[in-house]
């Protein structure tokens, strides 16, 4: 997919608009040579039967002996024009060669040249009248029968033609005769204007073999762009299906989806809704399309002027809005409450091209969390009330009111009081746990000394610690360091600290608590001489409900929920709470608050 | 301090089972003379014939809850004067600080310990002008 662009086309296109300037001089060139050696078969038999004829002619003369030589000497250029014609056609390198044989050709012209040239200067003067006209006739032929032969050429013609008509104007001009001397006059005229014809013809081969080439050149561009076109057709019919494929596929995902999908338009009209939101809100997608429904539709009528200012700054800002609630009418009058996350897509102009918004329907989920929250409360106020009742009136039995009661009495209305008092710590913990949750629990915090708060749990939770017969000391100096906090549920914190370390420590063995400045943090630690946290209960101890052995429950009484509670608490205080052993057995429970700022 | 110690408390509350505990704990650990107001909507004019030092109210109670009560007294010059504690379960602390404001002596958390009771009202009561 990714050599579909326009680059490529444009570039071949460029090479195209060029080529004329670009066909190859050394292939132009290589064409005129191979033009040139195409007329030396034709060229060689004419000079053969021409240099025959005139050997015959000339053989009853005096100079029979010049004669033969010439012969002779004609057949000996001629055969090497023919070695030079054979070595030229079984030539590998004609093309990169090409000036070479141009240069050879030239030496052969001008020898063929020098031989007739050679014949005219020597024959002419000694003959007869008819045999001067024979001659004149022959040079003149063979000297224009060079046009057709090197017009590819010119330099060539000129050469070879030079050669033969020079010696015999020469030789005309000194002849003696008025007749001769004129006509010597007019022969370089001849020659001059032969030369300019072959010239133009050059010129004219020149051009034709250049076009040749540039058209060559031309085809061959032509066809790679073709080739290129067509791959990048294929290429663009493969992108299409992929393009297709994953269309289909996303359709399929929006279509089967279990959540509602609504296309709509920048304006909010509805495009189409999938299979989930017809059956959510009772209209086919047909419906609401036809009906070019708005998505004011879903939303009731007293909400149309906010649902237009939301839309309107939705479209404006281009930004997706997630998780609104909003209660949906259906077409049947009833309503469900959906979260809708609505996403506009915007194409790279950065126009709003459709708007997707896709609800999940949440009408159980909210029915759910309504029972959860009448349930917490009947917990608070109906669990709570009756067990006052119970928890009172065995604490004014135990505490003797009623008179001294029966020693198993009493112990039974103590297990009946303490069980109680479980009971309703553990609800209290629920609710508080349920509470901090659901971010229902607003601290009130103030700026106290943290030592103050410290001192004042260590009073509040002596009682306690003395049930167990273990002592709650400060140990090192408590630091005046002010923190801001909420003074009861940081109290919670340290008497649920507390409370736990005065359970698991030995009789007799004191609870230290210790302040330490940790620059920005201050940390309170609580350090017990107890067993330790046990390894595979490390990872849970601030869970809820997390106690390392029930039995413990049973013994020492908690909930479960107190470490759950402090770690939420203290994080809401933006601290952080931790444990580590302590080196000679035991264990320090920490929490670090951030030092209060003055401004 | 008021010169005598805390003795005659009203009680206004609806659960007859606190009603119970309540009166228990304040007649015999306490040794106070209690009137315990079962029904709110009459508790202005039995306040008005027990002349307590003290009431007590329930927050949550069917036909009229706490606070509006204590509203109502405010009304009623007979009644006006008389320092009042809320005993509640539910309320937070800016609603507590709110009664305050309003002029309430105190509050005591639901559930209560029967025993310590007596303590914690005379303690609420050792504040009073």
């Amino acid at each position: 997919m990714n050599s579909v662009t326009a680059a490529p086309t444009l570039a071949a296109a460029a090479r195209v608009a060029d080529a004329g300037d670009r066909a190859d001089p050394q292939r132009v060139l290589a064409d005129r040579v191979e033009q040139l050696y195409s007329q030396m078969p034709v060229g060689i038999v004419l000079t053969l039967v021409i240099g025959g004829i005139a050997t015959y002619e000339l053989w009853d003369t005096r100079t029979r002996d010049l004669v033969l030589f010439w012969w002779g000497l004609l057949l000996l250029v001629t055969a090497a024009r023919a070695v030079l014609y054979l070595a030229y056609r079984r030539s590998a390198n004609k093309l990169p060669e090409a000036a070479q044989w141009l240069r050879w050709l030239a030496i052969s012209a001008l020898a063929n040249g020098v031989n007739w040239g050679f014949a005219g200067a020597v024959f002419f003067p000694s003959h007869t009248d008819e045999q001067q006209v024979f001659l004149a006739f022959l040079l003149t032929g063979i000297a224009s029968a060079g046009i057709p032969a090197y017009a590819a050429s010119w330099p060539m013609f000129a050469l070879y033609s030079g050669a033969i008509v020079l010696p015999f104007t020469y030789v005309l001009a000194n002849f003696g005769n008025r007749l001769f001397a004129e006509i010597a006059l007019l022969v370089p005229l001849f020659y001059l204007a032969n030369v300019a014809i072959a010239y133009r013809l050059n010129h004219v081969f020149y051009s034709g073999y250049r076009l040749r080439h540039a058209y060559g050149r031309l085809t061959e561009d032509y066809t790679a762009l073709n080739r290129r076109l067509e791959q990048q057709l294929v290429e663009l019919e493969e992108a299409r299906r992929q393009v297709e494929a994953s269309g289909r596929k996303l359709a399929l995902f929006a279509e089967r989806a279990p959540i509602a999908v609504i296309e709509l338009d920048a304006d909010g009209l509805i495009q189409r809704i999938n299979q989930s939101a017809e059956n959510l809100f009772g209209w086919t997608s047909q419906e609401l399309t036809e009906r070019k429904a708005s998505a004011k539709v879903l939303v009731r009528p007293e909400y149309h002027a906010e649902f237009d200012e939301r839309w309107r700054q939705m479209i404006a800002s281009r930004a997706p809005v997630a998780h609104i609630k909003i209660r949906n009418p259906r077409r049947d009058g009833l309503e469900v409450v959906c979260a809708w996350t609505i996403t506009p897509l915007v194409n790279a102009e950065g126009n709003v091209i459709a708007v997707i918004a896709q609800g999940q329907d949440i009408t159980r989920q909210m029915e759910a969390e309504k029972l959860k929250k009448e349930f917490t409360s009947t917990l608070s106020h109906e669990l709570r009330t009756p067990l006052t009742s119970i928890i009172g009136s065995l604490q004014l039995i135990n505490a003797g009111v009623l008179g001294e009661v029966d020693k198993e009495v009493a112990e039974l209305t103590g297990v009946a009081e303490r069980n109680g008092q479980r009971l309703l710590d553990l609800i209290n913990d629920i609710l508080d746990i349920e509470k901090i949750e659901s971010g229902k629990v607003t601290l009130e915090p103030e700026v106290l000394s943290l030592d103050e708060v410290v001192s004042e749990s260590l009073v509040l939770n002596r009682g306690f610690a003395e049930r167990f017969q273990v002592r709650l000391e400060p140990r090192g100096a408590l630091l005046p360091i002010k923190v801001n906090v909420d003074r009861k549920r940081l109290l919670q914190v340290m008497t649920n600290l507390l409370s736990n370390a005065a359970k698991f420590s030995p009789q007799g063995e004191a609870v230290e608590v210790t302040m330490e400045d940790l620059g920005a943090r201050v940390r309170v630690g609580v350090h017990d001489h107890g067993p330790g946290i046990p390894e595979n209960f490390r990872a849970r101890i601030f869970g809820r409900f997390a106690q390392a052995d029930s039995s413990v429950t049973r013994q020492k009484g908690g909930t479960g929920l107190g470490l759950a509670i402090c770690k939420r608490l203290i994080e809401l205080m933006h601290g952080r709470i931790g444990f580590a052993d302590r080196e000679l057995g035991g264990t320090v429970f920490y929490f670090d608050l951030p030092k209060h700022q003055t401004p | 301090m008021p010169a005598q110690p805390l003795n005659r408390i009203c009680y206004v509350e609806d659960d007859e089972d606190i009603q119970k505990i309540v009166r228990m704990s304040l007649e015999r650990i306490g040794k106070m003379t209690v009137e315990v107001i079962g029904d709110p909507l009459v508790a202005i004019e039995a306040i008005k014939s027990f002349k307590p030092e003290l009431v007590m109210l329930d927050w949550m109670m069917p036909g009229m809850d706490g606070p509006t009560l204590y509203r109502r007294m405010k009304e009623v010059p007979e009644v006006r004067d008389v320092p009042v504690v809320f005993i509640t379960a539910k309320a937070s602390q800016r609603e507590l600080d709110e009664l305050r404001a309003l002029g309430a002596a105190g509050t005591i958390s639901k559930p209560f310990s029967p025993k310590d009771l007596p303590g914690q009202l005379r303690a609420i009561w050792q504040t009073l002008p």
